[in-house]
């Protein structure tokens, strides 16, 4: 039995019933974990459920602004939460979907840092013929991974970063690879990071016709001889229509992409006539005379502007947003909506994320969702408020090695599916580990040692020192957390320094002192902070 | 600025889901025990109820350079194609007729006379793949053509119910191994010893304290974190234990050698460890791949590879070794003719070592394809046996897997006998 049909099956079995996010359908059949995170066509959707009692809703705020802030961005910051309190939810929501009018000068700064990792593919092989770069070179993509996580930190552009992540996994480069050593950067730049916020019809067009995904998928080797059909499956597979193609699909694909290559002296993209195969093509419900050699090109493109606007596409990407910003099992009255929205505006992005996140399913997920290890390492640093390293590298790439440790890699994932977005895909004991011990590195200043961060913490923090211990724990967790621990909770995290909620703080005892950021790192790696 | 990787690596990922939920929570079940009880409740909570041989997966990343380690003797063309790096006849052993072992490899020597130790040779994927990274992603994948993404590994600690992290271990990083990947619950970690919570001792308790601040949790969110406070304690009931290997056996201070020490180490706990994948990298010999003498590239690191492994297999002892099969793959082998600069560039046919005790070693399995021009692939040893049916013909004869379909879809097990049956 294959993976997606245990999954169907999986369905089947759980039939309507459903738990929200974290505590999700978990039965005894295997969860299929990469299929089922970047499928939606085998991810049922299922109707909105009633919050069960030991959920995970309970353990989260029910304030509506820090459940926005906590999907749409990289996580609450101290900052971003005083500013949404100040716009309101609407006004924050159209800011951030309007990210060409909010300043960036933290992270522009940063990525000055990171000259090459912005790079054009013209610019790579200018300075390789300059002599200023390797043939081959590796940095621009090493630079460009190690910007990922400063971004997610430190970007007030944080909806466009996140959607930049998303679109990122969706058409999935590998990075680094030794084969888009001169094109990744510049997919990062002129595909994704351009279209991240335009229409999908544009962003798919994009990719289709650059070398970063030509090469990692393969077609630039595909010629009317010998088409190649890697990218004509993924095509139909995972960027457009889902599951429920023909192999014959793939090959009348494959055929029609033949041509679409990249020029081996510049590394440009180059529409070869010569190796286009014509003749009548049918994919699905698209067909095109494709007469002509010369003609190839403006074909194909028909084919990924037919894809782009299909229903089954567009409930495809309204599925995978929902998975990301809503929940692991994606209410279906959503979906439905927005697939409404996404066809109504001709694939449009930004209609569909208001009507995302301005919807009742929406509101009603908090507690759905659990964080990747990408998304927990940038919510650790970004809750602390701790600024970025006044100079240097060296702790971007920490950030990157972090990451690396608890499984995400920024945009390295191997295979073209993209990283899964569903918790059942992070469920794993030494991720987990990985993440507690950096939120006790990075909230003591162990590693990296160089965030600006306040001189004393708790002061920092929560100001004045609280009477009792219990006080102290109430006060780091709504720091924190945005809320406070149940009983049991609080208990336990008194016991940690061998006292009870209401045992009285003395100036000098290791609570407030030197054991400080331990209470900190504990409440970063409780279940309520693992949950967005 | 300095790169935190090596061009040839690969980056791989983790993604773990648990097979099956337990009875209860984990972090709820050891409600009220704190400290040492609390290690003692969690270390000895594993299921030792598999019985089959411990598969050892040893990926040698980078490709593979067979031909240098089990060298075609018999065939002039190997000779011909290699002036300055091929390992002269008067240097092997392991005495066969056709083929002859690096003389590096003689820490091995024992074991290869002894029936411990084979090779297969023409082994490699179904398609020729020479980029490191699709050529990798597809080895431990292992179904092409498919829509499965997990790794195979995974897919057998899965199809043997695999329902606890040690019984799955990737040992040497901390980073999610690919074959791994997938829904059956494994372990990744650089050592035993270095599987610890920062801070966590007798004064500041952050593992028991975490425990019960999971009590109560999401069900899912309790079952993760109540499998990673029961592996802190197994590591810190294996570290407190000590750990001196058996029967003299010296692992040299590589890499290598300290994953397969800690490898041993749990295989002797009898915790129930399936299957364990450790790499050794560095394999990727573009130039002076060098002749068979010390102090040359390939020859040095033969010579290491062999002293971990034989190591491994000292430490183990007869007893131990009947428990474990131990195989080497690679993403691809190396082109047959040497290139001007002394090495060898990517290639496609290769040679899979197989250590343990149900081997029926001490010879080279397969069907040679031969060397002259017209027997290769595009300048490659051809591939006569599909390294899946190897593995495939081990997992039923060693680790009881019954039914590879979900393991390898699509291939049948090799009958090439290099292995007992149990």
């Amino acid at each position: 039995m294959t993976v997606i049909d245990q999954t169907l099956t999986r369905r089947t079995a759980i039939g309507g019933a459903v738990a929200a996010g974290a505590a999700a359908a978990l039965t005894t059949a295997t969860p299929a974990h990469a299929a089922s995170a970047t499928d939606p066509q085998i991810h049922a959707a299922v109707e909105p459920a009633v919050v069960l009692d030991a959920g995970p809703a309970g353990l989260l705020s029910a304030d509506p602004l820090l459940h926005l802030l906590r999907r749409a961005t990289f996580g609450p910051s101290p900052a971003s939460i005083a500013e949404i309190r100040r716009l309101g939810a609407t006004a924050w929501l159209d800011r951030q979907l309007n990210p060409a009018a909010i300043g960036d000068p933290v992270v522009d700064g940063l990525l000055a840092r990171l000259p090459l990792s912005g790079l054009s593919i013209g610019e790579i092989h200018a300075k390789v013929a300059a002599g200023q770069l390797r043939q081959f070179a590796w940095e621009p993509m090493w630079q460009l991974s190690f910007a990922a996580p400063i971004r997610a930190i430190w970007t007030e552009r944080q909806l466009y970063e996140v959607m930049v992540d998303f679109w990122s996994n969706h058409l999935n480069v590998t990075c680094p690879a030794g084969d888009v050593w001169d094109s990744r950067t510049d997919y990062d730049r002129n595909v994704i990071r351009k279209h991240a916020l335009g229409t999908y019809a544009n962003l798919l067009k994009a990719s289709a016709r650059h070398p970063a995904m030509l090469t990692y998928l393969d077609n630039r080797y595909s010629t009317r001889l010998s088409p190649n059909e890697n990218y004509g499956r993924e095509l139909l597979e995972l960027h457009t229509v889902g599951m429920g193609y023909t192999e014959r699909d793939v090959k009348e694909a494959a055929r029609l992409l033949t041509g679409l290559t990249v020029d081996r002296t510049t590394g440009a993209y180059r529409y070869d006539a010569a190796n286009h195969a014509v003749g009548p093509v049918q994919v699905l419900d698209f067909t095109h005379a494709n007469a002509t050699t010369t003609g190839g090109e403006a074909a194909a493109l028909a084919l990924f502007d037919h894809l782009a606007l299909h229903p089954a596409t567009a409930r495809r990407i309204a599925t995978k947003l929902c998975v990301r910003f809503v929940a692991d099992e994606p209410p279906a009255t959503l979906v439905t909506k927005l697939v409404k929205v996404y066809l109504d505006n001709r694939s449009a992005i930004v209609p569909v994320l208001r009507a995302l996140f301005t919807s009742p399913e929406f509101a009603a997920s908090i507690g759905a969702k659990t964080r990747t290890p990408l998304e927990d390492l940038a919510a650790t640093v970004r809750i602390l408020g701790y600024g970025p390293p006044p100079s240097g590298t060296k702790t971007f790439e920490s950030f990157y090695v972090m990451a690396r440790n608890a499984g995400q890699a920024p945009l390295a994932w191997g295979p073209p599916n993209g990283y899964p977005d569903v918790a059942t895909a992070w469920a794993s004991p030494s991720g987990l580990l990985a993440r507690w011990n950096s939120h006790l590195s990075i909230a003591a200043g162990y590693w990296p040692a160089d965030l600006v961060k306040p001189a004393n913490l708790l002061t920092g923090m929560i100001g004045a020192t609280p009477a009792t211990y219990g006080a102290l724990i109430d006060a780091t967790a709504t720091r924190l957390l945005g809320t406070t621990l149940d009983e049991g909770q609080r208990a336990a995290l008194a016991a940690f320094y061998g006292k009870t909620p209401a045992s009285l703080l003395k100036y000098n005892d290791p609570a407030v002192g030197w054991m400080y950021p331990y209470l900190m790192a504990m409440l970063l790696n409780s279940p309520t902070f693992a949950l967005r | 600025m300095t790169t935190v990787n090596c061009g040839c690596d690969e980056q791989r990922r983790v993604t773990v889901s648990r097979r099956r939920l337990l009875a209860a929570g984990a972090a709820g079940a050891f409600a009220g025990l704190a400290g040492s009880q609390l290690d003692t409740q969690l270390a000895f909570a594993a299921d030792p109820a598999y019985s089959g041989d411990v598969l050892v997966l040893l990926s040698l990343r980078g490709g593979f350079d067979g031909l240098s380690a089990v060298v075609p003797a018999g065939d002039p063309a190997y000779y011909a194609a290699r002036p300055t790096i091929a390992v002269p006849k008067a240097q092997l052993i392991g005495g066969g007729t056709f083929f002859g072992l690096h003389p590096a490899l003689a820490p091995l020597l024992p074991y290869w006379t002894s029936g411990k130790l084979a090779a297969v040779h023409a082994v490699g994927q179904p398609a020729p793949n020479r980029s490191h990274f699709a050529a990798m992603e597809e080895l431990e994948r292992a179904a092409p053509g498919t829509s499965l993404r997990t790794g195979w590994l995974n897919r057998m600690a899965g199809s043997l119910g695999a329902d606890d992290p040690f019984d799955a271990v990737a040992m040497g990083t901390a980073r999610p191994a690919r074959v791994l990947d997938g829904p059956a619950p494994y372990l990744g970690l650089t050592s035993i010893d270095a599987f610890t919570l920062t801070g966590d001792d007798a004064v500041k308790p952050v593992a028991a304290t975490m425990a019960a601040l999971y009590q109560g949790a999401p069900p899912a969110l309790a079952r993760t974190a109540g499998q990673l406070t029961g592996a802190l304690a197994r590591a810190k009931a294996l570290r407190s234990a000590g750990y001196t290997p058996a029967n003299g056996a010296a692992y040299p201070s590589t890499e290598l050698g300290a994953a397969l020490r800690d490898v041993a180490r749990l295989i002797k706990t009898g915790a129930g460890l399936m299957t364990a994948t450790v790499d050794s990298g560095d394999w990727d010999m573009h130039e002076n791949l060098g002749p068979a003498q010390p102090g040359r590239r390939m020859h040095d690191q033969l010579a290491q590879l062999a002293a971990a492994l034989a190591a491994f297999a000292t430490d183990l002892g007869p007893d131990g070794l009947n428990r474990v099969t131990l195989v080497t793959i690679s993403e691809f082998g190396r082109r047959v003719a040497q290139n001007g600069s002394g090495g060898l560039d990517h290639g496609y046919g290769n040679a899979m070592f197989v250590l343990g005790g149900g081997v029926r070693g001490g010879r080279v399995y397969g069907s040679w394809p031969g060397l002259t021009a017209a027997q290769l692939r595009d300048g490659d040893l051809a591939v006569t046996t599909d390294y899946r049916a190897v593995i495939g013909e081990i997992l039923r004869a060693r680790c009881r897997v019954g039914d590879l379909a979900p393991v390898f879809p699509g291939v049948t097990a090799s009958s090439l006998g290099l292995v007992a049956t149990r």
